[in-house]
Formats: structure tokens, C-alpha cells, sequence
């Protein structure tokens, strides 16, 4: 009993100390088990359902599988990618609010190898020396920046790149899955109309987002 | 084998710093290469975003963005029949609509939840219901800043939503989506007869 409480104590704190001071990386973790979960949900959804045929089945879980895996990678590449880019313009102040400018115009940008430093290119703000005078403006500005990368990932991936895979994917599977059935001896099993496959594509390809 | 893999992982990293330079590049205009936020109203902005968008607010963004393209990339997919492509476009504002007002409130009412009981010590009050509970959920021993804090029980919230959505989703999206969806084909005069 005494374990349990200290694993639910460890895992408190393991979410505090990773997503407390980064919200976006929340929003992306979070995101990211959102679609993982409702593509397994529709997975199940398939499993139980005894209105679709075996033969169906067979074809139908494997291809959600792939389905949710194309989501979860598509929403974690774009996402992460632009969050981070979002990152790199802040600390290498290509963009910047007035007090971080003030800050940096009064540097002198060279490292410790006396290597000039150049502002949108090799500079890391939080590795300035005097970095502590300007750490909360600068906190407070990096971390509305990463929401704001994260949140256009997140709009590209899920509004943009995901429904054109999806649609691509679905036209594809389509004509296989019609190919599939002209090949079968129709006579031995449970024949599939156009309106049936076109009934459980619309109720799967539309991945229903959590 | 791990010289290989060592070999193109150097390139790949490589490659993402050429690719991030390319970018940094295309950011700004010759006069000025890099961007100074001047104004008072954009940085508070940028400040409030980082500090109140929860995964609640990212769902509503998500849903209002969605309804500005993904009816659009239906309408122009022409790998489908003229016909099923109307079903769709009525089925993906149904799914957007049905989506985001129950994701978005799902995910609101669990994170205001899990704040009821991510307490400090110092916010008890003496009129308060369930005193012992009230600090279940805090973390770091109640040794927490307040920002952070903040982001933890929209994180610990959205967790939470996201297990109860695995059940509204089947409950509350799917029929709703279906009720919508033949309302907007209705309206729409478009044949959903052999679609239900």
C-alpha cells in the first residue's frame, strides 16, 4: 500500500517536472495519446461490432492500425518540428520582445572560444553568461512562442496533411477492397454491398478525434 | 553496423540544422533580419497563450481551424463518386461540430476537476468540503510555482479527459455525429437513404 502511494507520488511529481514548466510539450504528449487512444478505440469499435463479417474484420483492424499509426506519426512530426523551430527563433533571438532586444544589444556576442556569436544563426540565448538578468521575460516569451509553434503543427497536421492522407488512403483501400471481393467466390460469403463498404469506410476514415 | 548507423545519424542531424538555418533564414527581410515584438498588446499576448491555452482551448482552435479546410479538401477530392463526396463533406462538419463541443467540454470539465483537488495547503479554506482530498492530487509536496502548477492540472486534466472520451466517443460523438449528419443532408438535398 505503502509502494502504491509512493509510485502515485512519483508519478505526480514526473508530471509536474516535465510538463509544468513546458506546456507544449504537454499539449503534444497529450496529443499524441488523444489519437493513439481513438485509434484504438476504433479499433475496438470493430472487434465488437457483429454487424461487420469476419472477412471484413480481417481486412478492416489491420488497415485502422495503419490508419492510426499515419495520424500519431503525422500529428508528432509536424507538431514537434514547428515547436521547435518556434524554440530555435527565440533563443537564437531571431525573434525577440523589446526587453530581450535591449538585453542582447548590450552583449557582447562571443563565446568562450572567442567565437563571434551571431543573432539568428549560432547564438543560444540561455547560455550568456548574464542570461539570469533576463531569464523570467525571456521564460515567459519562449513559452507563448512554443504553444504558438505547436498549436500551427497542430492545425497543419490535423486540418491539413491528415485528412488528404486519409482520403488518399481511403480511395486506395477502396478499389483493393472491391478488387479483394471480385476475386473471392462471392457465393460463399456474406456479400458486401457498395453502400455497406461505403457505410463502414465512412464511420472508420473519418477517425473520430478524442 | 553502428559506424552506418552513426554515420547517418550525424547526417541526419546534419541535415536538420542545414534545414532549421534555411528556415531561420527565410524569417525577417534583408533591412531587418530579425524580428523585435514592440508591441505591449502582442507580447501580452504571446505571455497569456503560454499561460492559458490548455489542451481545452487547442481542441476549440483545432475544431474552428478544421471547419475552415477540411470541408474543402472532401469537396475536391476526386478519387470519390459525386455523391459520396457530398455525404462526406455533411459527415466531416457533423464529426468537427459533434468533436470539438464535446472534446472541448470534456476536457474543461475534467481539468476544473482535477483542480478541485490539486490544492496548496495555503488555499484550503475553513468552509471547504472534503479537506484531506483537496491535496490528493498536488504534487511536489505542495512545493510548487504557481505557473507551473497551473500547467500540471491542465496536463493531469487532459489526461483524465482523454480516458473519459474513449467512452463518450462511442456514446456521445458517434450518435450525435449521425443526428447531424443526416441534418445536414436534409438540408443539404442531398440522398443519405443508402448511406445510414
Amino acid at each position: 500500500m505503502n509502494n502504491i502511494g509512493k509510485l502515485f507520488s512519483k508519478v505526480k511529481d514526473l508530471i509536474y517536472t516535465k510538463f509544468g514548466p513546458n506546456p507544449a510539450k504537454m499539449l503534444i504528449v497529450t496529443g499524441v495519446l488523444g489519437w493513439a487512444l481513438s485509434s484504438a478505440a476504433q479499433v475496438v469499435a470493430i472487434v465488437v461490432n457483429d454487424k461487420i463479417p469476419k472477412e471484413q474484420k480481417m481486412f478492416l483492424i489491420p488497415q485502422e492500425i495503419l490508419d492510426g499509426a499515419i495520424n500519431v506519426a503525422s500529428f508528432f512530426l509536424v507538431t514537434t518540428t514547428l515547436k521547435n523551430f518556434a524554440s530555435k527563433l527565440v533563443s537564437s533571438g531571431k525573434i525577440a520582445n523589446t526587453k530581450i532586444r535591449n538585453f542582447l544589444n548590450k552583449q557582447n556576442l562571443i563565446d568562450a572560444n572567442g567565437q563571434k556569436l551571431i543573432v539568428g544563426k549560432n547564438l543560444n540565448i540561455e547560455k550568456l553568461p548574464n542570461f539570469s538578468e533576463i531569464a523570467d521575460d525571456y521564460k515567459e516569451f519562449k513559452v507563448g512562442t512554443d504553444v504558438i509553434g505547436m498549436t500551427i503543427g497542430s492545425i497543419l497536421s490535423c486540418n491539413i496533411i491528415t485528412p488528404v492522407l486519409r482520403n488518399k488512403l481511403a480511395a486506395k483501400r477502396q478499389n483493393q477492397y472491391l478488387a479483394q471481393t471480385r476475386k473471392t467466390d462471392l457465393t460463399t460469403l456474406p456479400r458486401v454491398s457498395m453502400d455497406a463498404y461505403r457505410n463502414i469506410s465512412a464511420a472508420k476514415f473519418g477517425s473520430l478525434k478524442v | 553496423m553502428s559506424n552506418i548507423n552513426c554515420i547517418n545519424f550525424n547526417n541526419f542531424s546534419r541535415y536538420k540544422e542545414k534545414a532549421t538555418q534555411f528556415a531561420l533564414g527565410l524569417i525577417g527581410t534583408k533591412k531587418n533580419p530579425n524580428i523585435t515584438i514592440k508591441s505591449d498588446k502582442a507580447n501580452r499576448t504571446i505571455s497569456w497563450i503560454g499561460k492559458n491555452l490548455s489542451s481545452a482551448e487547442n481542441r476549440l482552435i483545432l475544431g474552428a481551424t478544421a471547419l475552415m479546410t477540411q470541408p474543402f479538401i472532401d469537396a475536391s477530392n476526386k478519387d470519390v463518386d459525386k455523391e459520396t463526396r457530398k455525404i462526406s463533406i455533411c459527415r466531416t462538419v457533423a464529426k468537427i461540430i459533434a468533436g470539438t463541443v464535446t472534446g472541448y467540454t470534456i476536457r474543461k470539465l475534467c481539468i476544473k476537476s482535477i483542480d478541485a483537488f490539486t490544492k496548496l495547503p495555503g488555499e484550503i479554506k475553513p468552509d471547504m468540503k472534503f479537506k484531506k482530498l483537496r491535496t490528493l492530487l498536488t504534487p511536489n509536496n505542495g512545493k510548487c510555482l504557481a505557473n507551473e502548477l497551473a500547467q500540471y492540472k491542465n496536463a493531469l486534466g487532459t489526461i483524465m479527459a482523454l480516458v473519459v472520451m474513449m467512452f463518450t466517443n462511442f456514446l456521445i460523438d458517434a450518435p450525435l455525429t449521425k443526428y447531424l449528419t443526416n441534418l445536414f443532408a436534409k438540408r443539404g438535398g442531398v440522398n443519405n437513404e443508402q448511406h445510414r
